[in-house]
């Protein structure tokens, strides 16, 4: 695979959209191009599986974070305190912190598992406008507190990391480089305020 | 609360989209920005702590970036309700004013951390380039903020009329 002219993961990504474009066309020379709908997919669809989706993207994304930056600043710390062992227990903080992300993503998950009301569709019936919307709030909202939660989740371990390191080398510098942990950490909670934002009018799904 | 051809039910979907998008894209630029940079600023005060406070500065400019994605997300959120008309117009609009502020913050996250990196490690062998360094990393954040501009002047224009 390294003697391929581009990456494994760009090869992935040229393999799937070959495979998309074989269906597009396939549908449009076949005389189903009208079925190509980008709108009758989003309102086929139910609005549960954006929803649950989105209930899932939140809590599945936020602790890949929180574990993604547990381990970078949990092999740093070790690795320092081998030489410095006055460092592990205050740098056990920047653990706390990576921990902090996923109890965010947790917390949200169980949010918007709140907003979810078991209601049936008689035959014959469609859902109503609020259903959608509450269904595509709950997907991006769900995706929006992920992904954030996984952006600060490495950006903390990272840094948590680096703080390990210089509190090896000199005491003084952990408050200030925690400072640093602390910008990092801010991303994760502007990702709960918009995710708390966005399904704030979200009703109840109801099939009037 | 009618479901007409121009206020189709699926025009929500591009709107979240957009607030998303915001967030989501902003959040990784400022990720990297804060990472990237602060490896270089905990070298910088290894040597020299009292240059340390000085060498925040890429830190900080990140975490505008990821301000600015915030600000245009509430923005949209807001406009958003299920008791009122939302036309597909307004759904594009705000996917549009979403991905402008989010790649623009990508962007400007990813430079703010590479230039803070590289800048603070020159700081610390030459003090007097503290100045050149937030030229820079201004010039960075910038490109954060012309995002910011457009979704600004796209969210006014978004309107429901069904």
């Amino acid at each position: 695979m390294s003697s391929y002219y581009a990456s494994k993961t760009a090869f992935l990504f040229y393999l799937a959209g070959i495979f998309a474009l074989i269906v597009f066309l396939d549908l449009v020379f076949t005389g189903n191009g009208v079925q190509f709908d980008v709108g009758r997919f989003l309102t086929d669809t139910s609005p549960y599986m954006w929803a649950l989706l989105g209930v899932g993207f939140t809590i599945g994304l936020s602790v890949v974070g929180a574990a993604w930056g547990i381990f970078i600043t949990g092999t740093s710390l070790i690795g320092a305190a081998v030489k410095a062992p006055r460092i592990r227990t205050k740098n056990l903080i920047s653990i706390i912190f990576c921990e902090v992300v996923a109890i965010y993503g947790l917390i949200m998950a169980i949010v918007f598992s709140s907003k979810l009301n078991d209601a049936e569709l008689a035959d014959g019936e469609v859902w109503p406008k609020s259903a959608y919307f509450s269904g595509y709030a709950l997907f991006w909202s769900g995706l929006t507190v992920g992904v954030a939660n996984l952006c600060c989740g490495v950006a903390v371990g990272i840094t948590g990391s680096t703080c390990a390191i210089a509190d090896a080398a000199d005491p003084q510098l952990f408050v200030k480089v925690l400072v640093i942990e602390i910008f990092g950490s801010i991303i994760g909670l502007f990702g709960l305020i918009i995710g708390l934002l966005m399904t704030s009018k979200v009703r109840e799904f109801d099939t009037k | 609360m009618s479901v007409t051809a121009a206020c189709p039910v699926w025009a929500p979907f591009f709107g979240f989209a957009g607030a998303s998008a915001a967030m989501i894209l902003s959040s990784a630029g400022a990720a990297y920005g804060t990472a990237k940079s602060g490896i270089g600023i905990a070298g910088v005060g290894t040597f020299r702590p009292d240059l340390m406070m000085k060498a925040l500065i890429p830190v900080v400019m990140a975490g505008i970036v990821a301000v600015y994605g915030l600000v245009v997300a509430v923005l949209v959120s807001n406009d958003m309700n299920p008791s009122s008309d939302y036309s597909a117009f307004a759904g594009f609009v705000h996917l549009a004013a979403g991905l402008s502020t989010g790649f623009a913050g990508m962007a400007a996250g990813y430079s703010i951390g590479v230039v803070g990196d590289a800048c603070v490690r020159g700081y610390l062998y030459q003090p007097r380039m503290f100045v050149g360094m937030v030229l820079i990393l201004i010039f960075a954040e910038v490109l954060g903020l012309y995002g910011l501009i457009v979704s600004l002047i796209l969210n006014t224009k978004a309107s429901s009329k069904c």
